[in-house]
C-alpha cells in the first residue's frame, strides 16, 4: 500500500506545529509564478504572523551593488491587526493570490506609514565594520540586539525609526552572494526574542536568500537567452533585407543611365517594385512574429474560426485548383485563445499544407474532440514531409524547408499555442505526407452538463 | 579576348543584374541559379573566375567551392554573400576573396579585376 500527498496542495492538521505551517508557506512561496517581490513578501508575512511563531515586525532590506536599501516594512499598527492578519493566513484553503493581495493592499494602503519610513534607508556596506542594520550583512552573521537605546554599533536614525530596544537582524545569504537582510522584532507585544526565535529566523533566511538568487540567476538566464535570440534573429534578417536591397540598388543604379532603353526602364521598375513587395511581405512577418502577447482569451467557435480561414486562403486554393477537405464533428465545444492570433496560426499550418502539396496532392482538415476537454484541429497534407533531419527543429524560428522560407510560421504558431495554453503535435513521414495537430483546452463543461 | 566568368546566384533578379553589369564591365559571364548546373558548366567550358553565392537551396556555396577545389584549384574564386558570419567558417578561406553583397558592384568588380584583370 502506499500513501500519496500532494506537495503543493498540503493541507496541515490542527495539530501540525506553527513552524511546521511557517516553513510550508516558505517552502512553497518559491513555487508561486508571482514577482519576486511578491513571494518574499508572503516569506514576510509568514515571519510576522501571529502568535506563537511570529514576530511582531519584519523589514526587507535589498543589497544593491554596496548599499543596503529598504525595501518593505511589515507589520500591524496593533496587537489586533496583528491577530487578523495571521487569521487571514490560517483560514482554510486560502491560496497565494490572496494573501498578496491582502500584502499588496497593506503596502499601497494609506495606513503603510512603516514602509514609507524605510524606503529612502541606504547603507553603505563595509567589509566588517558597517553600523547596525548593515553590520549583519557585511559579517554575514545574524545579529540580536538586546538593548539598542545604549548599543553604539546601532545607526541613530535607524534607532529611531525602529523605535525597539530588541530587535534581530538575519542576513540573506546564498552561494557567494550577500543579498539583502530581514530584520525582525516584537515591539507590539514586547515579548523576548528566545534562541528558538533565532533558530527559525536563521532558517527562512537562508531559504529568502537562496530563493532570491534563484530567481536573479533565472532572470539571468531569460536575458542571456533574449540576447542570443536576438543576434540570431539580426543576422537572419540582415540577409532577408539584404538580397532586395541589393537588386533595388542595382537596377536603380541602370536606371540612372540616360542611355537605358524604354522597355529596360520598365523591366528594372517591375523588378524593383516587387521586390518593394518582398521587403513589404518580410516586415509584415517578422511584425507578425513579434507581437504574440496573448494576455486575454475569449471564446472561439471553430467551425466560424475554420471558414474565415479558408475563405482566406481560397484564392492560392483555387489557382492552384486544389480541394481541401473540410469535416467539423458536430457539437465541437469553443475553445479558449485569442481569436486573432488563433485564426493566423491555423492560416499559417493550412499555407504550409498548401505549400507542401503544390498542385498535386490532397489537404485534409479534421476537427475534433479528443478526452475530456480537448479539442483538436488537424491539418494532413500528401506533400513530401518533413527532413527527418530538421524534425526537432521545426518550431526553432528561422528553420525553414522551403527555399525562401522565413522560418518564422510555424515558431509563430508553436508561441500562440503555448500561449492559449494548448499544445502542437506532428506526425510526419518523408515522401508521404504531414499532419499538423493543433490541440486546444476546451471550455471547462459547466456543472451537470 | 574577353575573360570568362561564371555566376552561382539563386536570386533571379540578381543574376539577371550581375549578368548585365558584368558584361557591361567587359566580361563574357555564364550565370546559373545552383550548384549542380555550376558543376556542369564547369565541366563543359573553361573560365577565368567563378563568382557564388553561399546559401542556395539543395546544394550550398561551400560544397561547390569544395568540388570545384577537387577538380580545379586553378580558378579563382569570389564568395559573394548577403551574409558576415560565412567568414569564420573555415571552409569559405578557400576562396580569393569574400564580399558581401552590396548595392554597388564596385567592390565586386575591382576584386574581379585585382584577380584576373
Amino acid at each position: 500500500m502506499i500513501e500519496r500527498y500532494n506537495p503543493l496542495l498540503h493541507e496541515f492538521s490542527g495539530e501540525t506545529s506553527k513552524e511546521i505551517q511557517l516553513f510550508s508557506i516558505i517552502a512553497q512561496s518559491f513555487f508561486q509564478p508571482f514577482s519576486l517581490l511578491d513571494n518574499l513578501l508572503v516569506i514576510m508575512t509568514a515571519l510576522t504572523a501571529g502568535h506563537g511563531v511570529g514576530f511582531n515586525r519584519a523589514m526587507l532590506f535589498l543589497a544593491k551593488a554596496d548599499k543596503l536599501k529598504g525595501e518593505f516594512w511589515l507589520g500591524p499598527a496593533s496587537a489586533e491587526e496583528a491577530e487578523s492578519i495571521w487569521r487571514v493566513l490560517s483560514t482554510p484553503g486560502i491560496g497565494y493570490p490572496e494573501i498578496i493581495e491582502h500584502n499588496r493592499s497593506l503596502l499601497n494602503g494609506e495606513a503603510d506609514t512603516l514602509t514609507k519610513r524605510i524606503k529612502k534607508m541606504s547603507y553603505t556596506l563595509y567589509k566588517g565594520e558597517s553600523l547596525i542594520p548593515a553590520l549583519a550583512l557585511s559579517t554575514n552573521e545574524i545579529v540580536l540586539v538586546r538593548d539598542a537605546r545604549n548599543e553604539p554599533l546601532v545607526e541613530n536614525r535607524f534607532r529611531e525609526t525602529i523605535d525597539t530596544d530588541e530587535f534581530l537582524c538575519i542576513p540573506l545569504l546564498a552561494e557567494k552572494e550577500a543579498l539583502g537582510e530581514i530584520i525582525v522584532d516584537n515591539a507590539i507585544t514586547g515579548k523576548v526574542i528566545r534562541d528558538r526565535d533565532v533558530e527559525l529566523a536563521l532558517i527562512c533566511g537562508l531559504m529568502a536568500g537562496n530563493y532570491i538568487y534563484t530567481a536573479k540567476l533565472q532572470k539571468r538566464v531569460v536575458d542571456m537567452k533574449k540576447v542570443a535570440a536576438m543576434g540570431e534573429m539580426a543576422m537572419f534578417v540582415t540577409h532577408q533585407l539584404r538580397n532586395p536591397l541589393v537588386t533595388i540598388g542595382g537596377f536603380a543604379d541602370q536606371l540612372l543611365d540616360p542611355k537605358i532603353g524604354a522597355r529596360k526602364r520598365k523591366r528594372n521598375l517591375q523588378i524593383i517594385r516587387s521586390e518593394i513587395r518582398r521587403l513589404e511581405r518580410t516586415l509584415m512577418q517578422l511584425t507578425q512574429f513579434l507581437r504574440v502577447d496573448i494576455r486575454e482569451k475569449s471564446t472561439i467557435d471553430i467551425q466560424e474560426m475554420l471558414n474565415l480561414v479558408l475563405e482566406s486562403v481560397r484564392p492560392r486554393i483555387d489557382s492552384l485548383k486544389l480541394t481541401i477537405d473540410v469535416e467539423v464533428e458536430a457539437g465541437l465545444r469553443v475553445v479558449l485563445c485569442d481569436p486573432i492570433h488563433t485564426g493566423e496560426a491555423v492560416r499559417n499550418v493550412v499555407d504550409n499544407a498548401i505549400d507542401a502539396v503544390g498542385n498535386e496532392g490532397k489537404i485534409y482538415i479534421r476537427a475534433f474532440r479528443e478526452k475530456a476537454d480537448w479539442a483538436v484541429i488537424a491539418v494532413q497534407d500528401t506533400g513530401p514531409g518533413i527532413p527527418e533531419s530538421i524534425k526537432d527543429k521545426i518550431f526553432e524560428s528561422f528553420v525553414s524547408t522551403k527555399d525562401k522560407g522565413m522560418g518564422l510560421g510555424l515558431a509563430y504558431v508553436k508561441r500562440v499555442m503555448d500561449a492559449c495554453g494548448g499544445r502542437i503535435e506532428i506526425k510526419s513521414t518523408e515522401g508521404q505526407g504531414t499532419i499538423f495537430k493543433l490541440c486546444f483546452k476546451t471550455q471547462p463543461r459547466e456543472r451537470g452538463s | 579576348m574577353k575573360k570568362k566568368l561564371l555566376v552561382v546566384e539563386d536570386e533571379k533578379n540578381l543574376l539577371v543584374l550581375y549578368k548585365e553589369e558584368l558584361s557591361k564591365a567587359g566580361y563574357k559571364v555564364t550565370a546559373v541559379m545552383d550548384a549542380d548546373a555550376a558543376m556542369e558548366q564547369i565541366k563543359a567550358h573553361s573560365f577565368d573566375l567563378i563568382i557564388t553565392d553561399i546559401r542556395m537551396p539543395k546544394k550550398d556555396g561551400i560544397e561547390l567551392i569544395t568540388q570545384i577545389m577537387a577538380m580545379r584549384k586553378d580558378i579563382p574564386i569570389i564568395i559573394n554573400t548577403a551574409y558576415q558570419s560565412y567568414k569564420h567558417d573555415f571552409m569559405t578561406w578557400a576562396a580569393d576573396a569574400y564580399i558581401v553583397k552590396s548595392a554597388s558592384l564596385e567592390e565586386l568588380k575591382a576584386k574581379i579585376k585585382e584577380l584576373i584583370g
